[in-house]
């Protein structure tokens, strides 16, 4: 079994194997010998970003349409392969990726992988299943409409990102996805799914030549990438000044507060190249510009310092002593091109304002004072656990890789632990000066009709 | 098409009685630096009596937040500094402690555990705040139909029985409840002879009863006994020749979608093998019905018809009457139509005998997903606490695959016949669309 050392100076092994196939499709390989399961989990870049604003919802949509089968495969014949042999299959769409996975018993990848491969590449969207899926897709979306901290949040986006993909809805609305047409989404499907934009991980019970056969010989048939309408990116307006907005709702028995401020994108800035490549020495040597993997490291300490668990701040001040909140939540999201760190509370209409001004005090005081050593130690170890908690089975592993091979890089994935451990106190305060500012961020209030 | 998930280490489960009457199992597995821990009593919402319903609830947010020793703030800094998890949580039928931990960090936790377990106070700040907290959950609920629409149909079928009522409580048997009622509680069931802990991970049995002894081994068992509580039996099953009835209960709120549920009575999860064969099957027929995206109900109405995005069923194993209940959130206009499919689904297979086919494909799944179920040591460490706590044994685990797989098509029939016969239903949705389906 591979291992990773603890100290941040000693060799990092990768457990995980990448591979660049020669169409350039990328295949994450870790073999777990005797567990008797494998998980595929392919990871594409066809998020809602690549929607031009008149097809917002079209990535989403796809991903159900995946499902509706190709030429050889008929609809629902994938699902019902898959289950019947005792296997799970689902998928999600987000931002910046759609990925599909199936966890199966180890035997059953060769024959079934092919499968999921012509779904993948060779997506029919048949025009008459076109129409019938999109109503499912409305009653996804009716759906979302009947939950206030969806709403909440959605209103909270579009506050932060007002030019930017990022502020629109992921699965997109009734009245565009009525315009779209099964032809617009085929080509949609042909520029995006691309062996480049792809990345198949498979983890489990299969041994590395064995995987690397299966999936040249699975995933070698892309169509032509054609044309199709291209986003074209907007300046996105500064956030200078608290964007404050008040959102009524019925049925609601509770207050939000939500407020979010803009964290640093994977893909930008460009980044200082260490000379000898290995991702842990990226917190040891000087760089002139910010890492913005680094960085987001540091927003998930802040984070769990400030919100996770009953001693971090926040959760303490206004849940346990001023007894202001009935929950409150903190978050950080990577995101591609920028990412977002957010602070959400349940509580009274009357106690709004109050809780908004406490918490941006904490802020200032994040940023002016740094966090002691064994509080530090604290947020460090929770995420430390969290991340060997989150590791246990084959579906978890793969689904980690995949989720930074896409946004980042593999390593940061493995190297995580130590890259955590290694943070001092002024380098997260640096990071809260950087991005946390109580005077620069967007929040939404929702209050009863 | 037959092949389903093993998992290849046929785990050894070491079981042990302590001389207090703690039943021990622990599950050696040494893939990852972890140990689950699981600690069971049987005390969840079936033994709170209607007037003190919530009891169970606020007890287990109270338990973490004091004790002899240690504040609420001391408790959570010694979980919080080693990054471990621990929670409390008390489902029907019993009242759960989990932990997880690297493994060296385990018998620091487990003690800490004991600690809670044997020593609470309940200081009568943390009862006031946590009551206050699980009053505005309780409103909270409001806000979400699915809640509502289960919530109304659950009183529906249970009238009386504590099965009708969500853990939480309600808002006038939670603003009632007392310090003094949490203790009473406490003391009736929090004894070793009513503790089953379970632990899975990189620990050996000798090494896990060693901490266990450690932490829990000098708590002695009261004098008296613990009182039985025997709840009046809640007929699910008529005889087959019955027509089917229903009853039906509307919620009006101004909502996107409509809720349309459909449940019925079921079996219980008895001890006894013969007098289970029902329950068996009606879990094989919950996955061929609502398991997956190959699923008939899946299929049926969303693929085909488009009339939802969820649309499921579910079957809980319970101790006493249990329910089977179908669900979809649909499209106002379409709130009957949803009713009459869901509806003609269930009478189908009271009828209908399921294929081979289906019937072989409904168990590979059943028994691929209860494999994968068992991935990681939170969920070994569950499922063999759970079991043990059910009076089924370990071996219930292989009792359970070798019972599904022996199901055949007539008697999944057959015992549809006997349970979807009188149907509850719920609605809930805007005014003007429900006044045009009276019950």
């Amino acid at each position: 079994m591979n291992f990773i050392r603890t100290s941040p100076t000693a060799a990092l092994s990768l457990p995980a194997t990448p591979l660049t196939l020669a169409n350039k499709l990328t295949l994450i390989h870790q073999h777990i010998p005797g567990c008797g399961v494998t998980t595929v989990d392919v990871w594409v870049k066809a998020g809602a970003i690549r929607e031009i604003n008149d097809w917002s919802g079209m990535a989403h949509f796809l991903e159900h349409m995946i499902f509706k089968g190709t030429a050889r495969i008929l609809p629902g014949q994938f699902d019902s392969a898959i289950e019947g042999r005792g296997g799970m299959t689902n998928a999600a769409t987000s931002y910046d990726y759609a990925h599909y996975f199936m966890t199966l018993a180890a035997p059953d990848l060769v024959e079934t992988l092919p499968y999921l491969a012509d779904l993948l590449l060779q997506a029919a969207i048949p025009d008459e299943e076109f129409v019938r899926e999109r109503e499912v897709v409305f009653e996804e979306i009716y759906q979302t409409y009947d939950s206030p901290d969806y709403l909440a949040f959605q209103a909270l986006v579009e506050g932060v990102y007002q030019r930017h993909p990022y502020g629109r809805p992921i699965l997109g609305t009734e009245d565009l996805l009525k315009q779209r047409s099964p032809e617009e989404m085929r080509s949609f499907h042909r520029r995006y799914y691309q062996p480049e934009n792809m990345t198949v991980v498979l983890v489990g019970d299969i041994a590395q030549d064995q995987a690397v056969d299966l999936v040249e010989r699975s995933f070698c048939d892309f169509q032509p990438p054609g044309n199709c309408p291209q986003h074209q990116f907007e300046a996105e307006p500064p956030m200078t000044r608290i964007r404050r907005q008040e959102l009524r709702l019925p049925r609601l028995e509770q207050a939000r507060l939500m407020m979010a401020w803009i964290g640093p994108g994977t893909d930008a800035p460009a980044q200082e190249k260490v000379d000898d490549g290995l991702p842990w020495n990226r917190f040891r040597s000087p760089q002139l510009y910010p890492d913005p993997i680094k960085d987001a490291c540091g927003l998930d300490l802040l984070s769990a310092t400030l919100a996770e668990g009953r001693t971090s701040r926040l959760v303490q001040e206004l849940r346990e002593e001023r007894q202001l909140v009935s929950e409150i939540s903190s978050g950080f999201s990577l995101q591609q091109e920028s990412s977002l760190f957010t602070i959400t509370a349940w509580l009274e209409a009357e106690d709004l304002e109050r809780v908004e001004a406490l918490i941006c005090d904490r802020f200032s005081h994040l940023i002016t004072a740094a966090i002691d050593e064994s509080e530090l130690n604290r947020s460090k170890r929770l995420l430390c656990n969290d991340h060997a908690f989150s590791t246990e089975t084959p579906s978890q592993i793969a689904g980690l890789y995949g989720y930074y091979h896409t946004l980042a890089d593999l390593e940061t994935a493995i190297a995580y632990p130590q890259w955590i451990q290694a943070f001092t106190s002024e380098e997260l305060q640096a990071i809260a000066n950087r991005y946390l500012s109580p005077y620069r961020y967007a929040a939404i209030v929702t209050k009863p009709l | 098409m037959t092949s389903t998930i093993a998992l290849p280490q046929n785990r050894t489960i070491h079981r042990t009685v302590l001389d207090n009457g703690i039943t021990v199992l622990v599950t050696e597995n040494p893939s990852a630096d972890i140990v689950a821990a699981r600690l069971f009593l049987k005390a969840g919402n079936r033994w709170e009596s209607r007037e003190n319903a919530g009891l169970a609830h606020l007890l287990s947010a109270v338990l973490t937040k004091g004790t002899q020793r240690l504040s609420s703030l001391d408790i959570a800094e010694r979980v919080e500094s080693i990054g471990a998890s621990l929670g409390t949580d008390s489902a029907s039928d019993y009242f759960l402690v989990s932990l997880k931990t690297v493994s060296t960090d385990f018998a620091e936790m487990l003690s800490l555990a004991a600690e809670l377990l044997r020593s609470p106070t309940f200081p009568e700040a943390e009862v006031e705040l946590e009551r206050r907290l699980t009053l505005q959950a309780i409103r909270s609920q409001q806000e979400q139909p699915f809640t509502v629409a289960f919530d109304r149909l659950r009183q529906l079928m249970y009238g009386q029985h504590p099965y009708a009522l969500s853990s939480l409580g309600t808002e006038e048997t939670v603003s009632r409840l007392t310090r003094r009622d949490l203790q009473a509680y406490y003391q009736t069931h929090f004894r070793p002879d009513n503790l089953v802990i379970s632990i899975a991970g990189r620990i050996t049995p000798a090494g896990a009863i060693a901490i266990v002894e450690e932490s829990f081994g000098d708590w002695q068992v009261p004098a008296e006994p613990r009182p039985a509580f025997d709840l009046p039996p809640l007929a699910w099953q008529t005889s087959e020749a019955t027509p089917p009835t229903s009853r039906q209960v509307t919620t009006s709120q101004d909502t996107q979608q409509s809720i349309v549920m459909l449940g019925y009575l079921a079996p219980p999860l008895q001890p006894d093998e013969n007098t289970r064969t029902d329950y068996i099957a009606l879990k094989l027929l919950n996955t061929y019905l609502g398991n997956g995206l190959s699923s008939r109900l899946f299929v049926e109405l969303r693929e085909k018809r488009g009339l939802a995005y969820e649309v499921s069923a579910f079957y809980p194993t319970r101790l006493d009457t249990s329910h089977f209940v179908t669900y979809m959130g649909t499209a106002p206009a379409n709130t009957a139509i949803a009713l009459e499919g869901l509806k003609a689904e269930m009478d189908r297979l009271r009828t209908t005998l399921l294929t081979d086919e289906e019937l072989q494909t409904a168990k590979n799944k059943l028994l691929g997903q209860y494999a994968l179920g068992k991935q990681t040591n939170a969920q070994v460490a569950q499922i063999f606490g759970w079991y043990e706590t059910l009076e089924l044994g370990v071996k219930f685990d292989t009792q359970f695959q070798e019972e599904v797989a022996a199901v055949t098509a007539e008697t999944a029939r057959s015992a549809a016949s006997r349970c979807f016969e009188t149907a509850y239903i719920s609605l809930l949705g805007s005014a003007s669309l429900l006044s045009e389906h009276p019950s």
